[in-house]
Parts: C-alpha cells; sequence; structure tokens
C-alpha cells in the first residue's frame, strides 16, 4: 500500500517536469517565433531557458532518486526489524516453553539446537550491519596482512555446510593454484562467505553450487560462485551490489535477508582493489558471482 | 476440541507454537504461504476456530490474506502476529479485518490468553446464533432439520448425509440456516448479505456463490444438478426441502 503510494508521488513528480518541459517550450516557440529578429536577446533566451529546463530536468530526477531511495530504506528497516525480531522471538518463546511446560529430554534438546541456530541468525544479522558501517565511505582502509585465499574459501565452503545442513556433493569445490592476496581477512572471509551463503539460499530446494577459484595471468585471483538458481534478468544485474537491494521475484522475497550481503561483497572488493559482479542467463537459469581480488606481489 | 490454523513461515517458530498449543489441548495444522492458506480456509474442508496470521509472509502477505478472506464471507477468527509493531500497521491489520493483533516478541501466557478470548467470542457468538429467535421471523428450525436421508445440526455445525457426516463453517450454517427459515421461497443475494452478513449491497456477491458450491457439494446428490438448492435467474436461490422426483 506505501510502495503504491510512492509509486503514485512519482507518477506524479514526472508528470510534474513533463508538464513544466512541455510548457516551457511551447513559451520558447511562441517567444522564437514573435522575436526572431532580436539575436542577442535570442541567443540569452536559448541560453536562460536551457538552463530552467537543465534545472527542472535536474530536480525531477533527484526528487524520483530520493522517493526510490526512501523506499529501499523502508523496505530495508522492515527487512532488518524482522530478521532481529524473529530469532530473538523464537528464542524467547522456547526460553518460555522451557521455563513453564514438561518438556521430555529429546525435545529439550531439539529446543536447545533451535535456539542456538536463532541465536547464530541474529548474529550474523548484526555483523552484517555492523560490518556495513565498517566499510562505508569514508573508513579506515583494510588492514594489509597476507591471507591463503584458498583456505579461507574451504572454511566459508564447511561453514556454510553445516549452516545450511548441506551435502558436500550439493555445494563443491575446485580450488585452482595457492595463492596469497593482502588484506583484511575478516572482510575478505566475510565477502566469500556471502557469495556462497547467497547461491545456497538461491538455490532453491535442489542445491547445486560450485566455487572454484582460478589464476588470472598472474595479476588477480577469481573466486566463482556458480548456482543453478533463480537466476537474475540482465537489468538486475548491477543493481543487485547496490545497498538495501533486494531482488524482486517470487523464488527471491521467500528468501530472507536485508539487502546488505552483495553490497559487502563488492565495497570489499573495492577496498582491496579488485572488483565484483555478477553473471546469469536469466531467471530460472542459474547465476555466477565472481569476486577478483589483486594477488599479493 | 478446537482447531488453530498458524500461518507462519518461519519454521522454528511455527513448531514452537504448534508445541504450545498442543499441549494446551488445541488441534493445529501449520501452513507456511499466504496462498496456502487462503486456498486451505476458502475449501471449507476443514472448520478452523482461530487463525494466528503472521504479516511477513511470502508471496501474499497477512494483510492481503486477512482481507482477501473477510471480503470473500470468511469471518473466522483471526489474530495477526508480527514483528511490524508501528502503530499504522495495527490500524492495517485492524481494517483489513484481523481480530486481534500481537507483536513479535510475544509474551507465551498472552498469547494463550488473547487465543483463549477469540474462542470464547466466537463460542458466545455461536450459541447467541443458536438461541436468538426473532419475533417476526417465519417458523424457525430447530437445531436439527432434516430433509430426505440428510440432517443439519446447527448446534453441532454438522452435516449429515446417511453414513457421512461434513463439518460446517459458521457461516455455512448461517447461509443455510437463513436459507432453510426461508424454504421453498426465492432469496435474494443482497437480502443474504444483509441478513447472515450484516453487510450492505456494495461488498462483491460472488461470496456467496462460493458458499452456495460448497454447500450443494454436501447435500446435492449430482451438485451439477441442484435439486434442493436451486439457483433463481437474476435474483438468488431457493430451498427446497422436498423436490419432486427426477424425471
Amino acid at each position: 500500500m506505501v510502495g503504491a503510494g510512492r509509486r503514485k508521488s512519482i507518477a506524479f513528480f514526472i508528470a510534474l517536469g513533463a508538464g513544466l518541459i512541455s510548457v516551457i517550450l511551447l513559451l520558447y516557440i511562441g517567444w522564437v517565433l514573435l522575436n526572431w529578429r532580436s539575436g542577442i536577446l535570442l541567443f540569452l533566451g536559448v541560453l536562460l531557458l536551457t538552463m530552467i529546463i537543465g534545472g527542472v530536468v535536474l530536480n525531477t530526477a533527484f526528487l524520483v532518486r530520493e522517493i526510490r531511495r526512501n523506499e529501499q530504506h523502508d523496505a530495508f528497516i522492515n527487512a532488518v526489524t524482522h530478521e532481529l525480531k524473529t530469532p530473538v522471538t523464537a528464542i524467547r518463546l522456547y526460553l518460555e516453553t522451557l521455563q513453564t511446560r514438561a518438556v521430555d529430554e529429546a525435545k529439550r534438546k531439539e529446543f536447545y539446537r533451535i535456539m542456538l541456530d536463532e541465536s547464530d541468525r541474529l548474529l550474523t544479522t548484526i555483523e552484517q550491519v555492523l560490518r556495513t558501517g565498517r566499510i562505508g565511505a569514508g573508513s579506515r582502509r583494510p588492514g594489509v596482512l597476507p591471507i591463503d585465499l584458498g583456505g579461507v574459501v574451504e572454511e566459508c565452503i564447511t561453514r556454510a555446510r553445516t549452516l545450511n545442513n548441506i551435502r558436500a556433493e550439493a555445494l563443491e569445490y575446485h580450488p585452482g593454484p595457492s595463492v596469497t592476496v593482502l588484506g583484511d581477512l575478516d572482510e575478505v572471509r566475510a565477502a566469500i562467505f556471502n557469495l556462497i551463503d547467497n547461491a545456497v539460499k538461491y538455490s532453491g530446494s535442489d542445491i547445486k553450487v560450485s566455487v572454484e577459484t582460478a589464476n588470472i595471468d598472474g595479476k588477480y585471483v577469481s573466486v566463482r560462485v556458480t548456482d543453478q538458481g533463480a537466476g537474475i534478468p540482465s537489468t538486475e544485474l548491477k543493481r543487485i551490489f547496490k545497498r538495501f537491494y533486494r531482488a524482486p521475484g517470487a523464488v527471491a522475497t521467500r528468501v530472507k535477508g536485508i539487502g546488505l550481503g552483495l553490497y559487502i561483497v563488492r565495497s570489499v572488493a573495492k577496498r582491496h582493489g579488485g572488483r565484483a559482479w555478477a553473471e546469469s542467463q536469466g531467471p530460472g537459469r542459474g547465476s555466477t558471482f565472481v569476486l577478483q581480488l589483486p594477488i599479493a606481489k | 476440541m478446537s482447531l488453530v490454523l498458524v500461518v507462519e513461515d518461519e519454521q522454528h517458530l511455527a513448531e514452537g507454537l504448534r508445541f504450545n498449543l498442543e499441549a494446551e489441548g488445541y488441534q493445529v495444522q501449520v501452513v507456511e504461504s499466504g496462498e496456502a492458506a487462503l486456498e486451505l480456509l476458502m475449501s471449507g474442508s476443514q472448520a478452523f476456530d482461530v487463525v494466528i496470521l503472521d504479516v511477513m509472509l511470502p508471496g501474499k502477505n497477512g494483510f492481503t490474506v486477512i482481507s482477501e478472506l473477510r471480503h470473500a464471507g470468511n469471518f473466522v477468527p483471526t489474530l495477526m502476529l508480527t514483528a511490524r509493531g508501528h502503530p499504522q500497521d495495527v490500524l492495517k491489520g485492524f481494517t483489513a479485518g484481523a481480530d486481534d493483533y500481537l507483536t513479535k516478541p510475544f509474551d507465551l501466557s498472552i498469547l494463550i490468553a488473547r487465543i483463549r478470548g477469540l474462542l470464547r467470542r466466537h463460542e458466545w457468538m455461536r450459541a447467541s446464533l443458536n438461541h436468538e429467535s426473532p419475533a417476526a421471523a417465519p417458523p424457525k428450525p430447530k437445531e436439527t432439520f432434516t430433509f430426505g436421508d440428510k440432517s443439519v445440526h446447527f448446534d453441532l455445525l454438522e452435516l449429515r448425509v446417511r453414513d457421512q457426516t461434513f463439518p460446517l463453517t459458521l457461516m455455512e450454517a448461517n447461509v443455510l440456516r437463513f436459507l432453510i427459515e426461508h424454504q421453498g421461497k426465492p432469496v435474494s443475494r443482497k437480502m443474504m448479505l444483509e441478513e447472515v452478513w450484516g453487510l450492505h449491497e456494495d461488498t462483491d456477491t460472488r461470496a456467496i456463490d462460493n458458499f452456495i458450491v460448497r454447500l450443494r457439494r454436501y447435500i446435492e446428490d449430482d451438485p451439477t444438478r441442484p435439486r434442493h438448492l436451486l439457483t433463481i435467474r437474476g435474483l438468488g436461490y431457493r430451498f427446497v426441502a422436498s423436490p419432486p422426483a427426477p424425471g
């Protein structure tokens, strides 16, 4: 409902901008027809009107962008609220259950496991938000320690397998030659884990993810994470790396998240002198995410 | 035993709710999406006494689900359970048709108390509907109405056809009761909306047609060729207890 209201207001500003430009053009043409002899005035008029038109266009673009940003911000707040409150609700519900009801030993153990899972989920959300703050614009440079990239990838794969309870065949690793990169271990680990975790989450029930590392011309190392999941329309390939952005569509809306994972990946890549991008043949045809980092000399 | 439907996509929460509600003596069914909830509730296959509805669901959200339910004439008591606690969200829930609204995280005892409250109100409403007798009303059917080899038990919300028993939702029973009270006479859709639902004519009358389709499935031997629940073209319906023999 709020979204529909906003779209209406965007449409209003676009219509207003277009209307103003039409009126200005009409005035301009009329004015030229009436005063075509006055050369200098004509030149000044053209200049002034061009500036006014430019101003109106800029103003409209600015308003539209601000409204979109507000929308994304609201969606982010809603997602964070959900992702923070849901695990707390579950933990509290199970604690109250254990406190007030007779629960047999097997159930008790299951409840403890659920509470641990939920506290991990809570911690992941908190870490994502804090990390976004740390790597945001104007923050300190990342540390420059040598990192064994293959080791970090393996560590992330093991963690993803355990957290999502998936078999080794469902999440395969094809290691390339051993390489070292210079950077901040915590940031690089977070970026690689985000890529793997995303691939698993957007795969639906049939998880088939492969992770490979490769050396590119001895200058860069790439981590390619390929899934057979939801896929990405070509128009979204760049947008998905924006902060607070969450993919639309039926499959994507079933995946929980707060819209920071890929933003962190791209920011970490940039901070380490590398880059990150996505490739996909389209919706339903899987996708590949690549993180490319410079190799330590 | 009261039947509770939990609409919650967070598996851990849904299972926690199931455990506690079952411990309270309720029968519980869980669905994970708004679409599944709507399908289950609209089909009328089970008569739920209370629905616990999450708002942020994949696909259709809780606000849409409750609004579509109410629009279709399903008034099952519903408690919305959500992380969204802003006054405008709460108001949106009530405007969409929720009976109660509880924000996460919640206190388990408060949730149970609210469910009990909803069930109590449901029982009171059921009791008052079963016992009220408007002075001007035509001969009121008893708690049990028998026609042919079928009998409707309004007090038990059941319809028995030979040795089969179909549970009726409160609204199905009310529609059937209204038609039986006016048996032999045509009853307009508008009249049914006003008398059974207490709504006015701007409401979508297709909701009634859905109820009739469901009722025909129970009481007609061949629902495509109804003999008891007849359509009066352009007006509404007529109930006939003893139709003439076919042929």
